[in-house]
């Protein structure tokens, strides 16, 4: 799907953690807050994956959390970008060989939607700034999705 | 009664228990009339992935249990494990450092607690203003480990990292600078009308319903509740210190166990945390930090040794307890269990929510302090019609501030 | 009751449980610069005498506070422990953890629920029951906790038998999926 120029720049994101401890998803929100300041680039925090252009996913995907990842991915419109905050989430990191982690979400979403953009935050946690330096790099793949529209 | 009853299904992600939460209330009307809790939906089999692991391998595994718990997962699995291997003799400077991170951690737990809970009311400005003041602790944190969230400071018999003193000097400037700020931002909540309108009898835990459902941490001590590991049953440092109870009528108010109650709690544990580290500080005894400083004969004593212990510790939200059974000639982890404070605040929920509004729900389930930010979806089933109404985390928080905008208006001049 | 310490605590049991008790110990630890004392608890009982060894906790302090409940598969038999902590709020250094401990059969895994004497502690007897395959008699509320959505029925994660979950572990670092 084309879209035009001024649809790249103010990302809103959807934040859905699926399985993380928790401590990427206060990464997030530090960034947000007054020392990092992501939201001076035009960044916000929505509450509903049908408003975002953006899907922040923590974690690695859980037995319980895999349909509901589905059903939020599909929901989000096109063209939209992922961003996997943290090791777990791009390998399942310490949590490999459990019976309930069905694995790294990329490997989940491809199943989903093979022309899926990931765009890997390794870390863990990620610090503020990888994270505000990711969200430049979904600028950069949001304009190569640019259109003449 | 009167009315259609309707079942509200919060959830699922629910990051700060160790497996997030699903509320299921049942409402009529505005009024919540019963709650039903179904965790799970983050449960990652985090002990039976331990009990395929190493002694060491499992540290870095409980630290990841919970990103703002980090620490005490850390420092619970630690104590047990070393007791369970007859590692008893631990150095005395290590026990005060091991301290002093669990303070930091608490400092910036609560900080980040204050926060959300003002940004479940529509309080936005305090929250960045917290989270504004919590940036420097994780200063501090991240001048001693080099990392922001998880420390990977603890091991089977001591510490991994001195405190030099320079970081030393740092953290003496650390709590100076919290306590010229801590002041103004007790008034922040304590001062406001409208914070107080929202908090002041809303959720209450009777005493009774806190000793009855064993209840832990701020969430007790709200309520009067005389329950805190560290005086009850003080470990490490701890032992040195002469602590009181946090309680909420030491700034004047009833322990009646209402979310101001709570809210009073933690703010007092900051000053008090602030004033533990600072006799860690001071008193800091000399000497090594480690019981064994090799790691392949630490790993060799722990493969040998048998035994059971349970390590004891309070988190920021309350008692954690690790039960770890280690026997010899197996390398990894016999038995790990793991029982974050959540876990026992579970059934404390089901006692704080009846009786409360839709709009209060939010505050009520933050006071407890999981991390309620992750709520993303409530769907509402008219029973009679069985037809379904997707309600978010957004409508909530939306039926939340529109609260606060009504008493705002009520008590302005 | 006025608090008494982990030996006295031990005592008592003795006295009033006598013959039913299986094993025993205190563990003392010492901790900080003034080296204060910490004290647990273990008693081990048969499942036939864990409630009245409930009954004495309670009798030292009402109502009891229960911290948790952990469990393991021994093989032949299903262990489950009980982390009490008693003289909690008397004064500094008061509390002591109470370990109960007691086993069942996996012929007839049954055991006698406490939730009626402390209700704290149904959350973990719930747990119980699904992580281990074992049968609370009498428990309030026997509906499955943290594994609804997550494991089938008739599979406990911390059994290490053909009940178990080996066989459902994913190993994503070897690249299968």
């Amino acid at each position: 799907m084309k879209f035009n120029k001024t649809f790249d720049r103010a990302l809103w994101v959807f934040h859905l953690n699926t399985g993380s401890c928790n401590g990427c998803d206060i990464e997030i929100v530090a960034a947000l807050t007054p020392r990092y300041d992501v939201e001076r680039f035009g960044l916000k925090l929505v509450g509903s994956p049908r408003h975002a252009d953006v899907l922040l996913m923590t974690g690695p995907v859980t037995r319980a959390m895999a349909p509901r990842v589905e059903r939020i991915y599909r929901q989000t419109p096109e063209p939209k970008v992922v961003m996997v905050i943290g090791n777990c989430g791009c390998s399942t990191g310490v949590y490999y060989e459990s019976y309930n982690i069905l694995g790294p979400i990329d490997k989940f979403l491809k199943n989903i939607d093979p022309d899926v953009k990931i765009i890997y935050v390794p870390g863990c946690p990620p610090r503020p700034e990888a994270i505000i330096d990711a969200t430049a790099k979904a600028w950069l793949v949001l304009e190569g999705l640019r259109g003449d529209a | 009664m009167a009315g259609k009853s309707y079942t509200l299904p919060i959830g699922p992600v629910h990051p700060a228990l160790k497996e997030p939460t699903m509320f299921k209330l049942t409402v009529e009307g505005e009024i919540v009339t019963a709650v039903d809790v179904q965790p799970g939906i983050n449960h990652r089999g985090i002990e039976f992935i331990g009990m395929r692991r190493n002694p060491l391998q499992v540290l870095h595994l409980a630290e990841r249990i919970c990103g703002i718990c980090s620490i005490v997962h850390q420092y619970s699995f630690a104590l047990a494990s070393e007791k369970a291997a007859g590692i008893t003799e631990i150095p005395e400077r290590a026990q005060y450092i091991r301290t002093i991170m669990a303070e930091l951690e608490r400092v910036h737990s609560h900080l980040l607690w204050a926060g959300v809970a003002a940004h479940e009311l529509g309080f936005d400005t305090l929250l960045h203003w917290t989270w504004q003041l919590r940036e420097w602790v994780q200063d501090v944190l991240e001048i001693i480990s080099g990392n922001r969230v998880n420390y990977a400071m603890y091991i089977q018999g001591g510490v991994r990292r001195d405190i030099s003193p320079e970081v030393i000097q740092k953290l003496k400037v650390m709590i100076a600078d919290y306590r010229a700020g801590i002041d103004q931002l007790c008034k922040a909540f304590t001062d406001d009308r409208v914070f107080r309108h929202r908090t002041m009898g809303v959720g209450v835990l009777t005493y009774k319903d806190a000793v009855e459902t064993c209840a832990v941490g701020p969430t007790t001590r709200g309520s009067g509740v005389h329950k805190d590991v560290r005086i009850d049953q003080p470990f490490g440092g701890y032992a040195d210190l002469d602590l009181d109870y946090c309680l909420p009528e030491k700034m004047g108010y009833e322990n009646n166990g209402d979310t101001y109650a709570k809210t009073l709690v933690r703010l007092q544990e900051v000053v008090q945390s602030l004033d533990i580290i600072e006799f860690c500080l001071d008193n800091m005894p000399p000497g090594p930090i480690r019981w064994e400083s090799n790691m392949t004969k630490l790993l060799q004593h722990m493969k040998k040794a048998e035994g059971e212990a349970l390590g004891l510790n309070e988190a920021p939200r309350g008692e954690m307890i690790h039960y770890v059974k280690l026997n010899a000639g197996d390398e990894n982890v016999s038995i790990w269990k793991v029982r974050a404070s959540t876990y026992n605040n579970i059934l404390a929920w089901t006692k704080m929510l009846p009786g409360c509004q839709i709009a209060d729900v939010s505050i009520i389930a933050a006071a407890v302090d999981p991390c309620i930010g992750c709520m993303d979806r409530v769907t509402v089933v008219d029973q009679d019609t069985g037809k379904e109404k997707l309600f978010s985390n957004e409508d909530f928080y939306r039926a939340s501030i529109r609260k606060t905008r009504a008493y705002q208006r009520k008590v302005s001049p | 009751m006025e608090p008494i310490d982990g030996d006295g605590i031990l005592n008592l049991f003795k006295t009033r449980m006598g013959g039913a008790i299986l094993s025993s110990h205190v563990d003392t630890y010492v901790n900080g610069v003034r080296k204060k004392k910490l004290q647990t608890v273990w008693v081990r009982v048969p499942r036939e005498s864990l409630r009245e060894a409930v009954s004495l906790v309670l009798e030292m302090q009402a109502p009891a506070h229960i911290a948790v409940a952990s469990g393991s598969d021994l093989g032949n038999d299903i262990e489950v422990l009980y982390h009490f902590q008693v003289f909690w709020g008397f004064k500094r250094e008061s509390t002591v953890s109470v370990t109960i401990g007691t086993t069942c059969p996996k012929s007839d895994p049954h055991l006698p629920t406490i939730s009626d004497l402390v209700p704290g502690a149904l959350i973990t007897e719930r747990e119980k029951q699904e992580f281990l395959g074992i049968i609370i008699d009498g428990i309030p509320d026997p509906r499955r906790l943290f594994l609804v959505d997550n494991i089938p029925e008739g599979k406990h994660p911390w059994r290490k038998d053909e009940k178990g979950v080996q066989d459902m572990v994913r190993n994503v670092h070897e690249g299968g999926d």
